[in-house]
């Protein structure tokens, strides 16, 4: 009835988690005596902490350093851009969820979960926790903790978009033990290992229910009128003030929280913090392989910066332990490489999950029936490739970094297809010039495309400078080459919520925006397949498949709609092999039909690392959905004493 | 005297309750709203956001509401409850984010304008006593160059120098140990350590426009009898300037103060977010791109009182300082 463990990750190849598990089970009963980090010797002999194998849970999980066992101490200094960035948080501090993904981004291993089944109709999901896990105020870590989460998020009333509240597909806990629970999903989920490892799964893990029912009417009669005592309007307001939930900012505003992360609260970043730290959390229920209870770093200690000017000096001053987030840009580059010595640091390369520098969506559902029927003729873009002079914009923009790449999957994929990222990526005017006369489109005598009855043409693009400064400076190249080749174009640099708002409307051009889905080719299919609300090049098609604004929807053309209909198997689909086929089913339509227009594989990324900061893994891979460098263990990094 | 105050103190009310309508009105002509930003957020970071969540959140939040309904919540919060409403971005009620960033807001720009005085002041009596001498030339560029940077230019510059000369970087008003202490003899010394630059910054800009004014008006009084009068009667120099023709000459300069702070507010933002200063322009930069609308209706209205107040204080100065102004009017 019951499969064990028949999703691994994306790829099908690769060890068998079992066989890993149990080794590491072995590993850890076998170490007979456990380690701590000297700062917590004496709270133990003065008995305000519990000894540390009576802290840690029956099998901790065993971490392999990448290089080498480090040695305990020091304070990991880096900078968040803001009091909202929260997302460096959760790069660095929040990334524990039931599993993670390995450092290869290849296989969903064990985390606090250290195993788990899965039905065969892919509905049951039962997970074993870890045996004795504790919060960092040292309360239990059980089942109970993630009824009440997903419990949580069923008021209507309650809670951020997640797999627990999706109308689609939802899902009930079934508590069988302590440790032992399981997710029921009304129709057969294959994706859920996928978001539970990615950064979204942490949700689930984020809310002790000793501490935050408190605050919930269901089980503290008193919770509604506490709130509005305390200043809040509803119950669900105070929740989320001092319960919020997976990396949203305000959870790292309230100490009280618990948390099972490496590193627990020290300074908390509240709306007027100039600094947000972070220290050991003697309930961390890792080691390494030689016994040492995880992390090696003391604290982490975060300045609170609005100002990019400010962290790029820090960093080239040597302030900054490890830092790529906001200050890695191509610009600063040679910056940092000329400030190694003065600032005692190293650059590390790290692979960014984006495909491309830049992704030209036409609107294939214009509501001016002329324009639509121009964008949605695939030799129009086939015309406008051909345009483009990707080696000047490389040159000229990048420094020479990167090379022509059409919307696909990146070269590390087990989904790259060359032909499909190459395909209409050679400078040729006149291969353009074909494609356009094969579009309908005629020519003036001033050179100048027009439609084929004569009425002028001029193709309006939007784009948002303040996202991606290095957007004007391709688009007006773009432009310019365009033009060159007959096309009119006018640029449209606006703000972010107009951008956004136009959407709906469908009274918009072209909109570019940058190459999602690289390496997360299945989770971020935007560009190939008119899957959600980014697939800006399709958007009353996707909103037909997701059904969310029935009013603007649209039925798709047929290779689309064959894409949803495959997509929506390979959701409900168990077996990993049968879901990479059926994604390269979809790639393969989409390289048919060839929907948007992409520029280039943006080139390699870099970080900023002491010298003396060790076990940093390189190169990483860099992604939202697999939060770089959390992946590759924060908690092993170390200090190494000269 | 006191019938003056009082018609002030009635004008007050009525502008602040003008200013509170306008700027939520301003706030909220934006096509969107927080969740639209929220949501373009997430999704623009691969998250997906289920349509149903985002109704429900769109009026846990009471987006949606007409206008006015809005604004009386809103309105109403704040009178009867002190209550300024709730910051969607940071998930806790406003007035728990905006004390400590004003009280810095005002610190550092206090200090600004006193040092501005500072400068100008005695700048300008000298170029107007000593009219197109080389002095007058020298403080008349310098001051319009300052006033001609940019203030963002300017603090890049002084980032830059400062960590090219002395491996610094000044960012930020305090040294990670005094961020969190409580006032002392050290902290002061350690926020003046710092505070120079973004002082330095702010003041340069207003220098010029001050000395100008102030000569100005100083090269008119010169020139009058009374002036005159008091020189032949054998009155030291100094005197007969300070006692008589600058006081007459502060006038426009007093009937201002009122702006000044609103207006340092406003123009510290770039200078804040470029020096990392934690005053409230930043975060009232943040919350209106957010459409963070409660946070920035606070923020705007606080600094609406401050402009109010302001005014009253510069009206009760003149009043004090000119005579005339008392018995306007009758």
């Amino acid at each position: 009835m019951t499969m064990t463990h028949p999703l691994q990750g994306k790829r099908p190849a690769g060890i068998a988690i079992g066989a890993i598990t149990a080794a590491l089970m072995l590993n850890g009963s076998a170490l007979a005596q456990y380690q701590q980090a000297p700062e917590l010797d004496a709270l133990v002999s003065s008995g305000a902490l519990p000894p540390v194998a009576e802290r840690l849970p029956a099998n901790p999980l065993v971490i392999e350093p990448v290089d080498s066992v480090g040695t305990y101490g020091g304070t990991w200094r880096s900078a968040l851009r803001g009091g909202l960035d929260n997302a460096w948080i959760a790069r660095t501090v929040a990334y524990d969820g039931l599993v993670r993904y390995d450092r290869e981004w290849k296989e969903i291993i064990p985390n606090l979960a250290e195993s788990w089944e899965v039905s065969a109709d892919a509905r049951t999901y039962t997970f074993k926790l870890r045996e004795g896990l504790k919060w960092n105020n040292g309360t239990p870590f059980t089942s109970a903790d993630i009824a009440f989460a997903v419990e949580l998020f069923a008021e209507p009333s309650y809670g951020g978009g997640t797999f627990m509240k999706n109308p689609n597909n939802p899902v009930t806990v079934e508590v069988i033990d302590d440790t032992m629970f399981s997710f029921v999903f009304e129709h057969p989920n294959g994706l859920i290992m996928d978001d539970l490892a990615s950064v979204n799964g942490l949700t689930v893990v984020s809310l002790s229910k000793d501490y935050c029912s408190q605050f919930y009417p269901k089980y503290n009669p008193d919770a509604a009128a506490n709130a509005k005592a305390a200043g809040f309007e509803t119950w669900e307001l105070q929740m989320t003030d001092r319960c919020s939930w997976a990396t949203e900012t305000i959870r790292w505003a309230n100490p009280d929280l618990p948390m099972m992360n490496a590193w627990m609260i020290d300074d908390p970043l509240t709306g007027d913090a100039t600094r947000a730290s972070f220290k050991r959390n003697p309930y961390y229920w890792k080691v390494d392989t030689e016994g040492n209870q995880l992390p090696y770093i003391d604290r982490l200690d975060m300045r609170v910066s609005d100002s990019l000017e400010e962290i790029t000096l820090m960093a080239l001053n040597g302030e900054i332990d490890f830092q790529d987030r906001h200050i890695a840009t191509v610009a600063n580059q040679p910056l940092f490489f000329d400030g190694q010595e003065g600032g005692d640091y190293r650059l590390g390369a790290n692979v960014p999950s984006s495909m491309n520098t830049l992704v030209l969506q036409f609107n294939l559902n214009h509501v001016d029936e002329k324009r639509r029927e121009l964008f949605a003729n695939k030799d129009f873009r086939i015309g406008v490739s051909h345009l483009l002079d990707r080696e000047e914009i490389i040159d000229v923009v990048f420094t020479g970094q990167g090379e022509p790449f059409q919307a696909a999957p990146r070269p590390e994929s087990p989904f790259y297809d060359e032909e499909m990222a190459k395909q209409y990526t050679e400078f040729d005017p006149d291969a353009a010039a074909a494609a356009f006369e094969r579009a309908g489109l005629s020519k003036g005598g001033d050179g100048v495309y027009t439609f084929g009855d004569g009425s002028p043409l001029k193709v309006t693009i939007d784009l948002i400078s303040s996202f991606r400064s290095e957007w004007v400076d391709m688009m007006e190249l773009m432009q310019l080459q365009l033009e060159a080749g007959g096309l009119d174009i006018e640029l449209n640099n606006i703000d972010r919520t107009l951008y956004y708002d136009k959407r709906p409307l469908g009274d918009f051009d072209a909109q570019v925006w940058q190459g999602d889905g690289g390496l997360d080719v299945v989770q971020e299919p935007r560009y190939y397949m008119a899957s959600g609300g980014e697939s800006v090049w399709a958007f009353r098609w996707q909103a037909w498949y997701n059904g969310s604004t029935p009013e603007i929807a649209e039925e798709p053309a047929e290779w689309a709609a064959e894409q949803m209909k495959l997509y929506s198997q390979l959701r409900e689909e168990g077996d990993p092999a049968k879901r990479s086929e059926l994604m390269t089913q979809i790639l393969a339509l989409a390289k048919e039909n060839f929907p948007v227009i992409g520029i280039s594989l943006p080139g390699e990324g870099y970080y900023i690392a002491k010298n003396n900061m060790r076990n940093i893994a390189e190169p990483m891979l860099h992604a939202y959905l697999y939060p770089t460098p959390a992946p590759y263990d924060p908690f092993q990094w170390y200090f190494a004493q000269e | 005297m006191l019938r003056f105050i009082a018609n002030r103190l009635l004008a007050m009310v009525l502008t602040l309750w003008a200013v509170s309508f306008v700027a939520f009105a301003i706030i909220q002509l934006p096509p969107g709203d927080y969740l639209t930003t929220y949501v373009a957020t997430l999704s623009a970071n691969g998250d997906r956001v289920d349509p149903a969540t985002i109704e429900a959140l769109r009026r846990q939040y009471g987006f949606g509401e007409p206008y006015l309904v809005q604004y009386w919540k809103w309105i109403s919060g704040i009178l009867t409850r002190g209550d300024f409403g709730q910051s969607f971005e940071w998930k806790a009620p406003v007035t728990t984010l905006i004390w400590g960033r004003l009280g810095n807001s005002i610190l550092v720009e206090g200090l600004a304008v006193l040092v501005m005085w500072f400068i100008a002041l005695p700048i300008g009596i000298y170029v107007a006593v000593k009219k197109y001498s080389l002095g007058d030339y020298l403080a008349t560029v310098g001051g319009f160059i300052g006033l001609a940077i940019p203030n963002f230019l300017l603090a890049l510059l002084l980032m830059y120098l400062s960590f090219v000369w002395f491996g610094t970087t000044i960012g930020g008003l305090f040294s990670p140990e005094y961020e969190s202490a409580h006032w002392s003899i050290p902290r002061v010394m350690d926020f003046l350590s710092r505070a120079w630059a973004p002082v330095l910054v702010l003041a340069t800009a207003g220098t010029a426009e001050l000395i100008r004014i102030l000569r100005a008006n100083l090269l008119d009084e010169l020139k009058k009898p009374y002036v005159t009068t008091a020189r032949a009667k054998g009155l030291p120099e100094w005197k007969v300037i300070l006692k008589y023709p600058v006081r007459v000459a502060l006038n426009p300069l007093v009937s201002t103060i009122g702006w000044l702070l609103p207006a340092l507010v406003s123009s510290s933002v770039i200078v804040s977010v470029v020096l990392n200063l934690p005053t409230a322009g930043p975060l009232l930069l943040r919350s209106l791109t957010s459409q963070d609308m409660y946070l920035a209706g606070a923020i705007i209205m606080l600094l609406g009182v401050l402009t109010v107040i302001g005014t009253l204080i510069s009206d009760l100065l003149l009043a004090w300082i000119d005579p005339r102004i008392r018995f306007g009017g009758k």
